[in-house]
C-alpha cells in the first residue's frame, strides 16, 4: 500500500522514528528567536557572528546545524480532515513549520470570457502567533508574496494550460453554473520554507476534498436557469495527480539547500522556488531574494529541484498514506 | 524670521554665495530681488504665462484624452464613457464624474497611501467650473430618454506638479472634451444597450447615435492663476513661486469673455484694482489658449490624415 | 511624452465582447500557436520586440524620472531620494528601496480603481534590489514610484526597465542597469514582448530581469507548463533582448540632449 517507505528513503536519517501524527513533544524553536526571511534584515534574526559562521560553514561542508545534509528534508507529518466545515483540509508540519490548508467549494457562475471553466482562488494568511514579526500588519507583505507565489505555481497560464486543477472539470452547466474553489492557507508556526509547506498542504487538502454530487434539471419556467440540486451524501473525489509540489532551493554561499529553516533563510543570498508536477515538468517558478544569479546557476537549480521533487513526492505520499491510515482507524 | 531681517542677512551674503545656495536658503529675498528688476527666476516677464502645449489623444484606451504641458507642469486628462440608466429627476441627461488625481510620481510631497490635500480641492473646483460654464450640454449625453444615457468618467492625472495645477487641469479637461468621440451604440433584443465596434458592426446593428459622435461645446472656460506678491502680479506661478507668495487669484473666463469663476483662497488682502488687472490678464490668456487649442485639433487632424 | 507618438494612436472602442470578434481572436490565436511564420496582429514576427521609446526626465519634480512607451504600453517612473525614511522604520545601516506601482483608472479597457498594484510593487522591488547599491545611502530611503498610463501588455517588464533608467537618471548608485523582457508561450511557439491580447491567450509566460554587464538574473518568474529545453531557450531569448534593450537605455543616458529635439 505504502509506495515509499520512510526507511527506504536513503536521505532520511534512520534514527528518526516514523513520524507520529501528534508530535507536541518535538521541540519547536524557542519563541524568542524571531525569524526573518530576508538577508538584508539579518540583524532581526538575532544571530551572532559565530552562529552565522556556523550555519554557513555547516552548509558548505554538507552538514547543517540540525544534522541534515543539503538536499535533505525535515521530518514531514500530515493530517487530513482537520476542519469539518471545509470540503477538504490538511495540516502539514515540516520540522517546526506548521501550515494548514482548507478547500471550500461553492456553486458560482462562470465568467463571460470563460463560460466553460470554474474558478479557483488561493489566499494565504499568516497567524500573528507564528512569529513575533507577524504581529499587527507585519505579515501582510509576506502573506501577499506567498499568495502570489502559490497562484503562479498552481493556477497555470492565462489559458489554463499547466494548471494544477483542470478548471473545466469544475463546470456544472456551461455558462450557468460552476464550482468555485476557495483555497485558504494559514501559517500557524513559521520556521522557514513556508511556500513548499503550503503547496504540500494544498496538495493534500485537495486529495482530501470531496465535491458534492449535483443533479441538474433544466427548468424552462425559470427562464432557462438550471436548477441545481446538491447531494449531501454522495461526493466526488478530486483528481490531484496534476497538482505540483514546490521545491525551494535556498542559496547560501556557493551551495543550495532544500527545506531551509528560518535561521538558514536569514543567511541566503537568493532563493528559487520551482513547482514541478508528477511528470517532471516545470509549471511555475519564482525567484526570491535580491542578489542576481548567473543564468547557468539558475538552470542548475532548476534541474536539481526537479530531481529532488521526485523524492519529495515519495515523502509526501507516504506521509499522506500514514495520515489516511490513522483516519481510518 | 521676518522678511526684513531675512533680506538684510541675505543681502549681506548675496555677494559671497553661489546662486543655487542663495535661492534655497533665502527664497523670499531671491524672488524679491528678481521682482525689483521686473523679471522672474525663470526669466519670464511678470505677466507672461509659461509655454503651453496640448496633445490630443494621448491615451488610446480612453474615448477622449489630452496631455497638457504648462511649462514643466504636465497634466493628463482622459474621458471614459459608460452607459447607465439616468436618474428619475433628469431622465434626458447624462452625467459627468470628475476626479483629479495626484499620484506619488508627480511630486516629492505625495506618498503612496497618503493622498495629497490639494487633490480634492482641485477636483471640486474643476467640477464647479465645468458645470457652471455651460460648455457641456448634458442633454447631449442622453441616448434614449429615461432608459439610457452616458456617464462620462473624467479622470485628470497630474504627472508633474510645478505650480498652477488647476489651470493645467482645466485646459486638459477642455482639450479632452474636444477630442472625445462617442462610441456607437445599439440596443439588443433584451433591451440592453451595448457599444458597437469594428466596421462589420456598423452595418449589422441598428445604431442609436450615428449622428452624435461629437459633443457640441458651448462657451469654453479658460483659466489663469495669478500670484500676488506685494505690488506685483505674477501670471501662471511655478511651484517655487507658489510656495513663497502671499496670495493668489484664479480667474476663469469663458470664450465670450464672461466671468465664470474667480477664486482667492485667503492669504493677504487685495485691492479691487489688482483683481481687475488679473481679469485683464486672464482675458489675454484666454485668447492665447483658444489658439493653442485650435492648433492642437488641426495638428491631430493632420496626423490622422497621414 | 512626445506629441507625435501620442497622437499616432487611433481611437478604439472599449468593451466589445461580440462573438464575431471572439471568433476572429480564436483564429488569430490558432495561427500564432501553430504557424511559425504567421505575423502577429501588429505585424511583428514572433521574436521581434515592439519599438522602444524611452526618455529621461519627464517629471522635473523628482530626483530622476523616465518615460517608456512600447506600443500601447505607456509608463512613467519617478525616483525620489535618497530621503528620510518613514518615522516608524528602525535604524538600518543600509538604505531602503521602496517601490510602488499603480495604474491610472483608464489604463485598461474596463475602468479601474486606480489603486496600487501590490503584486507588481513587490516584483519591482525584487527585480531592482539586487542592482542598487543600498550601502551607499545608509539610513535613508529611495522611493521608486511607477504609474502605468496605458496598459498594452508586458507591463511589468517595461516598468522594471523604465525604473532602472529612472534610478540611473536620479544618480542612484547601481551595479548595473536592469532590463526586463517577457515572453508568452502559445502552443509550440514562444513570442517575445507580448501585447495584452497575446498575454490573454497565453499558455504560459516567462519574465526575466537581467543585468547584462554582470550577466546576472535578478528576477525570474514563470507560469504555465514548461519543459527544460523550452525554459533554457526562452531565458536565452529574453537575455539577448535585455542586452539590446540595455543598449537603448545607455544611449538615452549618454545623450539626453537628443530629447530636446523631440
Amino acid at each position: 500500500l505504502i509506495s515509499g517507505d520512510l526507511n527506504l528513503d536513503s536521505t532520511l536519517p534512520s534514527k528518526l522514528p516514523p513520524p507520529p501524527v501528534f508530535r507536541s513533544s518535538a521541540a519547536p524553536p524557542p519563541q524568542g528567536s524571531p525569524a526573518s526571511r530576508r538577508a538584508r534584515d539579518d540583524t532581526m534574526v538575532g544571530l551572532s557572528e559565530g552562529e552565522k559562521h556556523f550555519i554557513r560553514g555547516g552548509i558548505a561542508q554538507d552538514l547543517r546545524a540540525d544534522g541534515r545534509r543539503r538536499l535533505q528534508f525535515r521530518a514531514l507529518t500530515v493530517e487530513t480532515g482537520i476542519i469539518p466545515q471545509a470540503n477538504g483540509s490538511a495540516r502539514v508540519r515540516m520540522g517546526a513549520t506548521e501550515v494548514i490548508a482548507s478547500v471550500k467549494a461553492e456553486l458560482g457562475k462562470p465568467t463571460i470570457l470563460h463560460p466553460d471553466k470554474g474558478k479557483v482562488s488561493i489566499y494565504v494568511d499568516c497567524s500573528p502567533t507564528a512569529a513575533p514579526m507577524f504581529e499587527g500588519r507585519g505579515s501582510e507583505e509576506l502573506s501577499a508574496e506567498l499568495s502570489v507565489g502559490l497562484q503562479r505555481c498552481l493556477l497555470g497560464g492565462k489559458s489554463g494550460a499547466g494548471a494544477a486543477i483542470d478548471l473545466s472539470s469544475l463546470i456544472v452547466v456551461e455558462g450557468k453554473a460552476c464550482w468555485d474553489l476557495y483555497i485558504d492557507g494559514l501559517v500557524v508556526s513559521s520556521d522557514g520554507n513556508l511556500l513548499d509547506a503550503l503547496a504540500a498542504a494544498i496538495k493534500v487538502a485537495l486529495s482530501d476534498t470531496g465535491i458534492p454530487k449535483v443533479n441538474v434539471s433544466l427548468n424552462n419556467e425559470t427562464d432557462g436557469e438550471p436548477e441545481v440540486d446538491i447531494s449531501d451524501e454522495e461526493f466526488l473525489q478530486f483528481d490531484t495527480s496534476g497538482v505540483p509540489v514546490i521545491i525551494t532551493l535556498t542559496k547560501v554561499g556557493k551551495h543550495y539547500i532544500v527545506d531551509a529553516t528560518s535561521e538558514e533563510e536569514s543567511q541566503m543570498s537568493s532563493a528559487v522556488s520551482v513547482s514541478v508536477n508528477s511528470h517532471g515538468q516545470i509549471c511555475g517558478l519564482t525567484k526570491r531574494g535580491g542578489a542576481g544569479l548567473d543564468p547557468s546557476v539558475i538552470f542548475d537549480m532548476i534541474s536539481v529541484a526537479k530531481n529532488v521533487s521526485q523524492r519529495f513526492y515519495t515523502l509526501l505520499e507516504s506521509a499522506f498514506a500514514a495520515a489516511e491510515a490513522v483516519a481510518d482507524e | 524670521m521676518s522678511a526684513e531681517t531675512d533680506e538684510t542677512a541675505a543681502g549681506g551674503l548675496a555677494g559671497e554665495m553661489e546662486v543655487e545656495a542663495y535661492r534655497r536658503l533665502f527664497p523670499l529675498a531671491f524672488l524679491e530681488r528678481h521682482l525689483r528688476e521686473s523679471v522672474r527666476p525663470d526669466a519670464r516677464r511678470l505677466a507672461e504665462a509659461r509655454p503651453t502645449t496640448v496633445a490630443l489623444g494621448a491615451v488610446s484606451s480612453a474615448h477622449g484624452s489630452a496631455l497638457v504641458r504648462l511649462g514643466d507642469t504636465a497634466m493628463l486628462a482622459s474621458i471614459k464613457l459608460e452607459v447607465m440608466s439616468p436618474p428619475a429627476e433628469t431622465p434626458d441627461q447624462g452625467s459627468v464624474a470628475v476626479e483629479f488625481h495626484m499620484p506619488p510620481i508627480c511630486s516629492p510631497l505625495v506618498r503612496p497611501g497618503r493622498p495629497a490635500e490639494a487633490a480634492p480641492v482641485i477636483s471640486k473646483a474643476l467640477e464647479d467650473v465645468l458645470m457652471s460654464s455651460g460648455m457641456l450640454n448634458l442633454k447631449e449625453l442622453c441616448l434614449i430618454s429615461g432608459k439610457a444615457s452616458w456617464v462620462a468618467y473624467l479622470d485628470v492625472y497630474c504627472l508633474n506638479a510645478d505650480g498652477s495645477l488647476f489651470d493645467a487641469a482645466l485646459i486638459s479637461v477642455v482639450a479632452a472634451f474636444t477630442h472625445l468621440e462617442i462610441p456607437l451604440v445599439s440596443v439588443g433584443d433584451d433591451g440592453r444597450v451595448f457599444t458597437v465596434g469594428g466596421n462589420e458592426g456598423k452595418t449589422k446593428y441598428e445604431l442609436v447615435n450615428r449622428e452624435k459622435r461629437k459633443l457640441t461645446l458651448g462657451d469654453i472656460p479658460f483659466p489663469l492663476t495669478c500670484a500676488l506678491h506685494k505690488d506685483s502680479i505674477l501670471a501662471d506661478p511655478t511651484a517655487e513661486e507658489e510656495s513663497i507668495i502671499e496670495t493668489s487669484v484664479t480667474v476663469v473666463l469663458d470664450s465670450s469673455g464672461r466671468l465664470v469663476s474667480i477664486q482667492k483662497p485667503g492669504g493677504g488682502v487685495t485691492s479691487m484694482a489688482t483683481i481687475k488687472a488679473c481679469i485683464g490678464l486672464a482675458k489675454e490668456r484666454g485668447q492665447k489658449l483658444k489658439e493653442i487649442l485650435t492648433d492642437s485639433v488641426e495638428a491631430m487632424e493632420v496626423d490622422q490624415a497621414e | 511624452m512626445s506629441a507625435a507618438a501620442a497622437a499616432a494612436d487611433t481611437y478604439s472602442p472599449a468593451a466589445e465582447a461580440g462573438s464575431k470578434r471572439r471568433e476572429r481572436r480564436e483564429e488569430l490565436r490558432r495561427h500564432l500557436a501553430e504557424d511559425a511564420d504567421w505575423p502577429r496582429a501588429d505585424g511583428r514576427s514572433l521574436h521581434d520586440c515592439r519599438p522602444a521609446f524611452m526618455q529621461t526626465g519627464p517629471t522635473t519634480a523628482a530626483s530622476g524620472s523616465a518615460y517608456a512607451e512600447f506600443g500601447k504600453t505607456k509608463v512613467i517612473v519617478s525616483v525620489f531620494g535618497p530621503r528620510e525614511s518613514k518615522k516608524a522604520m528602525l535604524y538600518s545601516d543600509t538604505g531602503r528601496l521602496n517601490c510602488s506601482v499603480s495604474y491610472t483608472t483608464f489604463a485598461t479597457g474596463i475602468r479601474g480603481q486606480g489603486l496600487e498594484n501590490k503584486e507588481y510593487s513587490g516584483m519591482l522591488h525584487k527585480a531592482l534590489e539586487g542592482a542598487v547599491m543600498l550601502h551607499t545611502f545608509p539610513k535613508t530611503t529611495v522611493d521608486v514610484f511607477a504609474l502605468v498610463l496605458e496598459s498594452g501588455g508586458s507591463d511589468l517588464p517595461i516598468i522594471i526597465s523604465c525604473a532602472s533608467l529612472a534610478l540611473a537618471d536620479a544618480g542612484i548608485m547601481m551595479y548595473d542597469l536592469v532590463t526586463s523582457v517577457s515572453v508568452s508561450c502559445l502552443g509550440k511557439n514562444v513570442i517575445i514582448d507580448p501585447t495584452s491580447d497575446e498575454e490573454a491567450w497565453q499558455d504560459g509566460g516567462l519574465m526575466v530581469s537581467y543585468m547584462p554587464a554582470r550577466k546576472e538574473i535578478t528576477q525570474l518568474t514563470l507560469t504555465g507548463e514548461w519543459t527544460d529545453g523550452k525554459i533554457t531557450n526562452a531565458v536565452e531569448l529574453c537575455m539577448d533582448a535585455c542586452s539590446k534593450l540595455c543598449e537603448i537605455l545607455r544611449e538615452r543616458l549618454k545623450d539626453p540632449a537628443s530629447l530636446a529635439s523631440e
